[in-house]
């Protein structure tokens, strides 16, 4: 009996073992996020799981292995969380179709109770849809959820209230953006239509169908938007369709880049724009069109880029990019990559 | 007190014996050799000798104080040499991060420049693409001319069209009255 109570133990010790492995061989990093303070960084993987990690101790000079590792890591939700936002004082996460809010003081005392938890006001109760992207409105105050549903959901941040819902896609919605200055949201979806919404009216005010134009549309990989962002004028947006600059005003694209593979997220820095999709590196190109580097990292496939701008404190001003690997590359340099964090 | 100086002094003589051992050897020499002469007995040759000697070693000691101080000296003015070294080196340390933070704030404003400027070329590619506004100015003014010239060749044409069908009307009615009269007179000429 002793015997067989032994080789059960060590035979579900390896079935542990090997699912840990295998647990970091399909880990994807889906979204990152920085802490207010900017000395915390939480990502946000497939398995619906949340790490923090303690940037200032990673990047400081006695750095140490350990350091590389999240300070904190705990399931939020159960499904993958595709979506992380930081306000003020709260870590948003959207996961299984709802939102929570996590507050950073708590998490950073390593406490992970949510602050609250809602769910947008789905049509149908039965199949829930998963929310790909959130984004604030800073003039109302509101966050910006869109999901599986193919509606944009507003939800004013104070009351928790979802104040309204914007109709308008045929497909589910893959990223959101927010001109404040006018007033406008953009949303990116599935049906290949970059929708420019009016947030007061809730009215789509113009519609851009990116594949049909022929310098961007790339008819191989197909019509969807999933990445898009703006910066005053210009917007960015890419996909299956080439990753492509436009004039808002004037609703022209202005510059291809020339970029293989799908982009998944895009920013504007400084002069340059920086990109990571399909493809192990993350591109900087110009605004003219130009690819000017591109800069090999450990995932070989990237979902997300953040850039850590919230502190004044240069030494953790870096670059932090995840995707299909269980590491995060951290660029202290956009040049080259300093170091990974791993989940 | 006096104790602590003493250790001070006994401290220093420790620490200088390297050289010190030769001249205090040579003091201490120089003193049991005096109070020998003092008490000698010998001729005074040997007095004069010793005399002599203990003259040399007194000198040996001068000399060597001597050293000891232009070191000294020389020691100090090291100091102050390397004391304005260093101030002059952090003077240039603050100076150059200055020039860096300066250097920084150039790189800002040049990379909002050079950003504009690609968004200006962006545009102007897209401008470009465009026909030029005064072509199609021109393009416009010509065809108006042109459409007005065809349409004066029209109305002269339609009112020439007019003027013929007029005449031919006459031509015809003429004629036929003609007809009508030669057939009323050849019917009355039967009669």
């Amino acid at each position: 009996l002793q015997r067989k109570l032994r080789s059960i133990w060590s035979i579900s010790l390896l079935i542990l073992l090997s699912r840990y492995k295998d647990r970091h061989l399909h880990m994807s990093v889906f979204s990152q996020s920085f802490s207010p303070c900017g000395r915390f960084l939480a990502a946000g993987n497939n398995y619906g799981e949340i790490a923090v990690f303690s940037l200032s101790s990673a990047l400081s000079p006695d750095a140490t292995d350990l350091s590389q590792t999240p300070i904190l890591t705990f399931t939020a939700h159960e499904g993958p969380v595709f979506s992380l936002f930081s306000t003020d004082s709260h870590l948003l996460s959207a996961g299984n179709g709802e939102i929570s809010a996590w507050s950073w003081a708590e998490l950073i005392k390593r406490n992970t109770k949510a602050a609250w938890t809602r769910r947008p006001n789905y049509k149908s109760s039965l199949e829930i849809p998963e929310i790909n992207a959130m984004t604030v409105n800073p003039t109302e105050n509101s966050l910006v959820i869109g999901g599986g549903d193919n509606n944009i959901h507003i939800m004013d941040l104070e009351s928790g209230v979802f104040k309204s819902v914007l109709q308008g896609h045929t497909d589910y919605i893959h990223c959101l953006s927010v001109r404040e200055r006018e007033g406008e949201i953009l949303s990116g979806g599935e049906d290949g239509a970059v929708r420019i919404w009016d947030h007061r009216t809730g009215q789509s005010v113009h519609c851009i169908e990116v594949y049909k134009y022929e310098e961007c549309a790339r008819p191989q990989y197909g019509k969807w938007i999933s990445c898009l962002t703006t910066e005053s004028d210009w917007m960015l947006c890419g996909g299956g369709p080439s990753l492509s600059l436009w004039h808002l005003r004037s609703m022209s694209p202005t510059s291809i880049f020339p970029l293989s593979g799908c982009q998944r997220q895009a920013n504007f820095y400084q002069d340059m724009i920086l990109s990571v999709g399909e493809g192990q590196c993350v591109s900087h190109c110009l605004l003219g069109g130009e690819v000017k580097a591109q800069i090999p990292c450990t995932p070989h496939s990237l979902n997300t880029l953040a850039l850590n701008l919230n502190s004044t404190d240069n030494r953790v001003r870096v670059l932090t990019v995840g995707g299909s690997s269980h590491q995060i590359d951290v660029f202290t340099n956009l040049s080259y990559r300093t170091f990974s964090l791993s989940f | 007190m006096g104790a602590v100086t003493d250790d001070e002094v006994i401290r220093k003589r420790l620490l200088i014996d390297g050289d010190g051992a030769g001249d205090d050897r040579r003091i201490n020499v120089l003193l049991k050799s005096f109070t020998k002469w003092c008490n000698s007995t010998g001729s005074p040759e040997e007095g004069f000798t010793q005399y002599q000697r203990m003259l040399g070693t007194l000198a040996q000691c001068e000399f060597s104080m001597g050293k000891t101080l232009l070191v000294y000296d020389m020691n100090l003015r090291e100091m102050e040499n390397y004391e304005k070294i260093y101030t002059d080196i952090e003077q240039n340390i603050t100076s150059a991060h200055d020039k860096i933070s300066e250097c920084k704030k150039e790189i800002q404003r040049a990379k909002r420049i050079r950003k504009n400027r690609q968004e200006y070329d962006a545009l102007a590619k897209v401008i470009q693409q465009h026909p030029d506004r005064h072509e199609t100015l021109k393009q416009l003014e010509a065809l108006d001319k042109e459409l007005q010239q065809l349409s004066h060749i029209k109305e002269n044409v339609e009112d020439k069209l007019e003027l013929r069908k007029k005449q031919f009307h006459v031509l015809l009615s003429t004629i036929q009255e003609l007809q009508q009269t030669l057939e009323s007179n050849n019917q009355k000429s039967v009669q």
